[in-house]
């Protein structure tokens, strides 16, 4: 489990954890962690998590699967979440999304053959008022249109060879 | 008491019902899921709709969530409610596989009943559906997700309610999975439940699977067997087959839920080595020869050797009323009274709680509202396990735990340990009894009490002992005053014990027993359901007692050592092949009704084939009796269940509800006793240097009944030994180290576990009965022993 967290991180986060009342609080801040660390949270993730917190793997996994930012299944570098809710379909998400298809060659849920990005819906991203929206990462992208998505990839992608 | 009228009905109702209960007390059928009355209502399957006309609130709202009012009109019949009813159903129903035909739940399944009757009856719904993998959640559920409607009652069941941590919920919005995080034995013993709860076919009965349709079963009001506790079930039997268990509903014991070992404990009245016939010395004979039989070398040997020469056993696994019988037999061969148990300290445990119990004893209701128990020498899960539920929500309703005990005990809760030696137990109650201080080291139990509201001890009988019983109810009187009840409950070994120990009054135990069968006095045994030569703690004493015998009679469904050694065995009925009565642990007497009657399971004789076609005109195996029946007709008396009630009521006064009790309903309590015997025990010595070894009930493989149920094999423990840390690592065993248990002229080679929540200087070995194990009994002061490590693994 070593490769997941470093020694002096989980040190941290049991300092962190003796410190609340109730270890739950902490579920989300210990897989991010992980996350990360790892890219992702296998199923050892979720265990050491756990054993951290001291609850079951399945207390753990409920919170893990509940949020579509913890990332259960391998994922490329950077994953995009698009906005698929009300705001954002009334401004034209649906054809971002598909040009993202386009562009990307791949569907919803993969991963390009590069490993660099992978492709997810999200529910709404708190972006209304610059719907459509979508996420990069930790960045957030409004007033999106073809042309400006073609430009935020080619960004993107610069940034990931450099 | 708030009036308010649906669909044109006037009900009154108490304070916080909510408005689907009170459509429910008018017969009015409410579609609902995720309400339940155990686990109250969340307001998330929406399909409890009603409109809401006049009064505080108004529009369509979740009946659930609606504390019914005064002046409240509310209408389920109204069009909107009834279309948005069928939509939200339609909704439900989008994912759900058109696969009735091949479910279990089908036929008792709640999604099938409100659909039909939300008017859903089209699928409208062409697309695809979601589907999932399923998971193997053990040896009791199976497990069909794609069935599943999201109602969450088997989580709020599992998790809320049971304490269990390993089933859940995983995802969210449509990709909700209910499951483990990986495949894997549920760990909760209280798992079963799930399939009671579960409203369709995602968690049904994995033993039961396939094997009949609810319809097709012969079902029964009954009471479990597998504790003291007598928990409210409802066996289900068809082929001359006990199929299944499933949770009947007591509100002042069981609540709606109960453990796995009593839902899968019922296998035993299956078991293919079972007495079927009676038999003389081997020989099959007809019923009137048995009884005939019986009669002449009873009356033989009371023509030689004197009526004193016939001894009675009866057991806490018998009927009030048979036991009664045996009694009443006695009575007219002007022979000693019976001797109610096989174990003497057990015996004298259970009587030493009769003497009280029945005014100051808690049910199981009260121990949930409770809000401070002293578990005192109990270990619930093993001993009686819906206590341990039973504490679990008193802990949910703000509830405290002490726990006073020698042994690691576990509650699926928190509670505070306070680790203590066995023979401290009796003393710390007794200083509860005189009112005096308690040590400094459980001054933080002196204050819970002196603070607490609704205290309840509770015990257990196998650890205290009649003294530390005694004790532990003198101490509870003492605390208990008007203004703060203060209860008990302890756990007794048998599911009648206590009815058993009431009819024992003053009469013998079996030590008493034991010294007139050396003395040769006792040339005949007749023994009602019990199995001396398993139970009786003194085996070599009582095999040369038996050798001296000239006639050993066994009433028993059981295949007992003691049927085996019988020169008659007559084959009596299980629990659910006939009705009586039993007494639980707080005395409260529980009527149970007959599921089916008696044969042989027509799995045996079909061969797993087709039903043989091989036609009589008797039933294969079929010959067993009520053993109430048998006494009954022994003593010349009427075969009537009702009579012997009211002539048993009239003769023991602290019984007289019994001739008005019946399988429905809650039970009656027995009137309280006389409370002679509250006498507080001594102080005793501190036991030497060596270690002791304790000899401990556990969930599964210690009760009698359910150890000889299959579908409990995979979970019945191995036998080992179990030794504090700290003592193990001075004698240099690790974990799972195979070592040599001394105790007892016996020598034993066992696995070692290794626990730091026990007390120090104390060896545990589980009883586990057809292992070698069977020979340590329980309910005895602890045995001297010496453990040494015989090899690593
Ligand atoms: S598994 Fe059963 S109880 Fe659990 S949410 Fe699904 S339908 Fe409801
Ligand atoms: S707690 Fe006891 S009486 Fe209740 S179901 Fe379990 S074994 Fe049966
Ligand atoms: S709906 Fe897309 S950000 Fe809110
Ligand atoms: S029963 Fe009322 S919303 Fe589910």
């Amino acid at each position: 489990m070593s490769e997941l967290l470093p020694a002096e991180e989980i040190a941290e986060l049991k300092r962190q954890i003796a410190a609340v009342h109730e270890p739950r609080e902490l579920i989300v801040e210990v897989l991010q962690a992980v996350q990360q660390h790892h890219g992702w949270v296998p199923d050892a993730g979720v265990e050491l998590a756990a054993k951290l917190l001291g609850l079951s793997p399945l207390q753990v996994d409920e919170v893990a699967t509940f949020y579509d930012k913890i990332y259960r299944s391998p994922v490329g570098r950077k994953v995009i979440h698009v906005c698929d809710s009300i705001c954002c379909w009334s401004r034209g998400a649906e054809s971002v999304y598909r040009h993202l298809q386009q562009c990307l060659g791949i569907a919803p849920g993969e991963t390009t053959s590069d490993g660099l990005f992978t492709l997810l819906p999200t529910c709404c991203l708190g972006a209304c008022g610059e719907a459509p929206a979508m996420r990069i990462g930790d960045r957030l992208y409004g007033e999106l249109t073809v042309e400006r998505v073609d430009a935020i990839l080619a960004e993107e992608r610069q940034e990931a060879e450099v | 008491m708030p009036t308010l009228i649906i669909d044109n009905q006037s009900v009154t109702v108490p304070e916080g019902t909510n408005v689907l209960e009170a459509a429910q007390q008018l017969g009015i059928v409410v579609p609902h899921f995720c309400y339940h009355e155990a686990l109250g209502a969340v307001g998330a399957c929406r399909v409890c709709a009603m409109l809401f006309i006049d009064g505080p609130v108004k529009g369509m709202q979740m009946s659930c969530m609606v504390e019914a009012k005064d002046g409240m009109v509310v209408s389920t019949e109204a069009p909107e409610a009834v279309a948005y009813r069928s939509q939200v159903i339609e909704w439900l129903m989008l994912n759900h596989p058109h696969d009735c035909p091949v479910c279990d739940e089908g036929g008792e399944c709640q999604l099938q009943d409100m659909t039909v009757a939300s008017g859903h009856s089209v699928r409208r719904y062409s697309g695809k559906k979601r589907t999932y993998q399923n998971q193997d959640l053990g040896p009791f559920i199976a497990h069909e997700m794609n069935r599943c409607i999201q109602c969450y009652r088997c989580v709020r069941t599992y998790q809320d309610y049971c304490g269990g941590t390993d089933y859940g919920v995983l995802g969210a919005n449509q990709r909700l999975y209910f499951g483990r995080f990986r495949d894997g034995p549920l760990e909760s013993p209280f798992a079963g439940n799930l399939v009671d709860i579960c409203p369709t076919g995602v968690l049904t009965n994995k033993p039961y699977r396939f094997t009949s349709r609810f319809w097709d079963l012969q079902e029964a009001l009954s009471v479990c067997p597998h504790c003291s506790l007598g928990c409210a079930v409802i066996p289900g039997a068809r082929f001359r087959e006990l199929q299944r268990v499933r949770a009947g509903v007591n509100p002042e014991v069981n609540g709606w839920f109960i453990c796995d070992r009593g839902r899968f404990g019922y296998d035993y009245v299956n078991h293919p080595d079972r007495p079927r016939t009676p038999l003389l010395h081997g020989e099959e004979l007809p019923w009137s020869e048995a009884l005939e039989a019986l009669q002449q070398r009873l009356s033989e040997l009371i023509d030689r050797h004197g009526s004193d020469s016939i001894a009675l056993l009866g057991s806490g696994r018998a009927s009030l009323e048979s036991n009664y019988l045996l009694r009443r037999l006695g009575e007219q061969l002007g022979t000693a009274a019976p001797v109610y148990g096989s174990h003497a300290a057990r015996d004298r445990a259970a009587r030493a709680v009769t003497d009280l119990a029945a005014k100051l004893s808690a049910s199981l209701a009260e121990v949930r509202s409770s809000d401070l128990l002293l578990v005192m020498g109990a270990d619930p899960l093993a001993e009686g396990p819906m206590l341990a539920l039973a504490i679990r929500q008193a802990v949910r309703n703000g509830g405290r735990v002490m726990l006073c005990d020698p042994r690691p005990v576990e509650l699926p809760c928190s509670a505070e340990h306070l680790p203590c030696q066995p023979q401290e137990l009796p003393q710390l109650l007794r200083i509860l009894a005189a009112g005096e201080n308690l040590p400094a080291n459980l001054q933080p139990l002196a204050d819970a009490l002196q603070q607490a509201k609704r205290p309840v001890l509770i015990g257990g009988s196998d650890l205290l002992g009649a003294e530390g019983s005694a004790a532990l109810l003198a101490a509870a009187q003492k605390l208990n005053s008007a203004e703060r009840p203060c209860r008990t409950m302890i756990l007794l070994p048998e599911t009648n014990s206590f009815g058993a120990a009431l009819l024992a009054g003053d009469g013998p135990d079996f030590d008493q027993l034991l010294n007139d069968m050396d003395s040769g006095r006792i040339k005949a045994l007749l023994c009602l359901e019990a199995d001396p030569l398993t139970d009786c703690p003194d085996r070599k004493r009582l095999l040369q007692g038996l050798e001296q015998l000239e006639f050993l009679a066994v009433l028993d469904h059981l295949p007992s050592l003691t049927a085996k050694k019988a020169d008659l065995l007559l084959p009596t009925t299980a629990v659910a092949e006939g009705a009586g009565t039993l007494v639980n642990n707080e005395g409260r007497m529980q009527a149970f009704a007959q599921v089916f009657s008696p044969g042989e399971p027509l799995r045996f004789t079909g061969q797993g084939g087709h039903p043989p076609r091989n036609f009589s005109s008797t039933t294969p195996g079929a010959l067993p009796c009520q053993a109430w029946a048998v006494l009954a007709e022994l003593c010349g008396l009427p075969v009537n269940l009702a009579e012997i009630r009211r002539e048993l009521a009239a003769k023991e006064p602290r019984l007289a509800g019994l001739p008005e009790l019946s399988a429905e309903g809650p039970g009656q309590r027995v009137l309280p006793g006389n409370g002679a015997s509250s006498s507080v025990p001594p102080a005793v010595a501190t036991a030497d240097e060596s270690l002791q070894l304790l000899v401990c009930e556990t969930l599964y493989g210690s009760e009698p009944l359910s150890a000889l149920s299959a579908p409990l094999d995979p979970v019945c423990p191995h036998p080992y030994v179990l030794l504090q840390e700290l003592d193990a690592a001075r004698l240099g065993i690790a974990a799972d180290d195979l070592v040599q248990l001394t105790a007892g002229g016996q020598q034993l080679a066992l696995p070692a576990r290794l626990s730091s929540r026990m007390a120090e200087g104390l060896v545990i070995v589980p009883r586990l009965r057809g292992t070698e194990l069977e020979s340590f009994y329980p309910g005895q002061p602890p045995l001297p022993c010496r453990v040494e490590k015989v090899s690593t693994p």
